[in-house]
């Protein structure tokens, strides 16, 4: 649930956004969020319509662009698409430290009328 | 119209942490942020630890829980200033309810601040505190297969305690197992097995951390 306060941190940046282009209506929201990052979109969907009532980006639609994650493996040399959290070579199975790609957030751009 | 933002959706816990760490650096206090699983013994881990480096350390702790004062009034009990923090709900604690305990302590007086964070396994791993070392505890008795579930909380932790080990006898835990996983997530992790029932194991993990916050001896 700490997509709770994420939505908020989320909103002040489209409020911020929206209020330094003068706009009076926010009417979408494109946020990239990773593969396996550990926010789930539907939560700050759910977050979102609730925290954003009576603001500029009340009824915003949220659009979300998903980052396919990505890890290299050093021993092998290859990169790869992780299946899950716990990454692990297809190749020798040895668990792999760091994502390259993949737990992103950020909020891209917005489209304000 | 459309505007391009590319902002991180955490920039302002950063940038609280960032003021953080920029004021206790000024005052020459090392932030610990110590997160674990409700249960496994975080505070009675704070405790033993403050017996084992009072004498050459000054602590103060910061409690967070979603409700109550009761980890906080075991801290003063044992005369070692505690500031709760209750966050109502709230499943971590973010970088700006630090700067406001900050505000509370005497950090002339202090050199470690031990923060007990949220009971979660989940959440804390996302929100820097301003912390300059992260620990997680585990114990024995949550099993050896948490970092498959957890994964990103062991990433991003310095040292992992293994609290619980008096319990081994009676508790399917493989250690073996758990520190091969541990390792593969974060290879650079100090781990320290311990019993604070037993107080075993609290004078590796102290001279760990007092090194790490550079008062050794």
């Amino acid at each position: 649930m700490h997509e709770f306060a994420v939505t908020e941190g989320l909103l002040e940046i489209v409020q911020a956004e929206a209020r330094k282009a003068g706009a009076r209506k926010v009417s979408e929201v494109h946020v990239t969020i990773g593969e396996l990052s550990t926010f789930v979109d539907r939560s700050i969907e759910f977050y979102f319509t609730e925290l954003s009532r009576g603001t500029l980006a009340e009824g915003a639609e949220l659009v979300f662009t998903t980052v396919e994650a990505s890890a290299w493996c050093d021993l092998c040399d290859i990169e790869f698409h992780p299946d899950s959290a716990f990454v692990t070579c297809p190749e020798c199975h040895s668990p792999v430290p760091v994502l390259s790609r993949g737990q992103e957030l950020y909020v891209d751009s917005i489209e304000v009328g | 119209m459309r505007i391009e933002v590319r902002q991180n959706i955490l920039a302002r816990n950063d940038e609280a942490a960032a003021a953080n760490r920029a004021l206790l650096a000024s005052h020459d206090v090392t932030l610990v942020n110590l997160m674990a699983a409700p249960g496994a013994g975080k505070t009675s881990v704070i405790m033993g630890t403050i017996e084992e480096l009072r004498s050459r350390v000054g602590i103060a702790v910061i409690e967070g829980d979603i409700a109550s004062e009761v980890d906080s009034l075991a801290i003063e009990a044992m005369d070692i200033p505690a500031i709760q923090i209750n966050t109502g709900g709230g499943c971590h604690l973010n970088a700006g309810m630090i700067g406001t305990a900050l505000e509370h302590l005497d950090l002339e007086a202090l050199d470690m601040i031990i923060i007990e964070n949220v009971g979660n396994l989940v959440c804390p791993a996302e929100f820097d505190l301003g912390e300059e070392s992260r620990i997680l505890i585990t114990s024995v008795t949550e099993g050896h297969d948490k970092p498959y579930k957890y994964p990103q909380i062991f990433r991003v932790a310095d040292a992992v305690l293994i609290n619980k080990v008096d319990l081994l006898p009676y508790c399917d835990f493989d250690m073996a197992r758990f520190r091969e996983l541990v390792l593969g997530l974060n290879p650079g992790a100090s781990l320290f097995e311990v019993s604070c029932t037993e107080e075993r194991g609290l004078a590796a993990w102290t001279a760990w951390l007092a090194s790490a916050v550079g008062r050794v001896g």
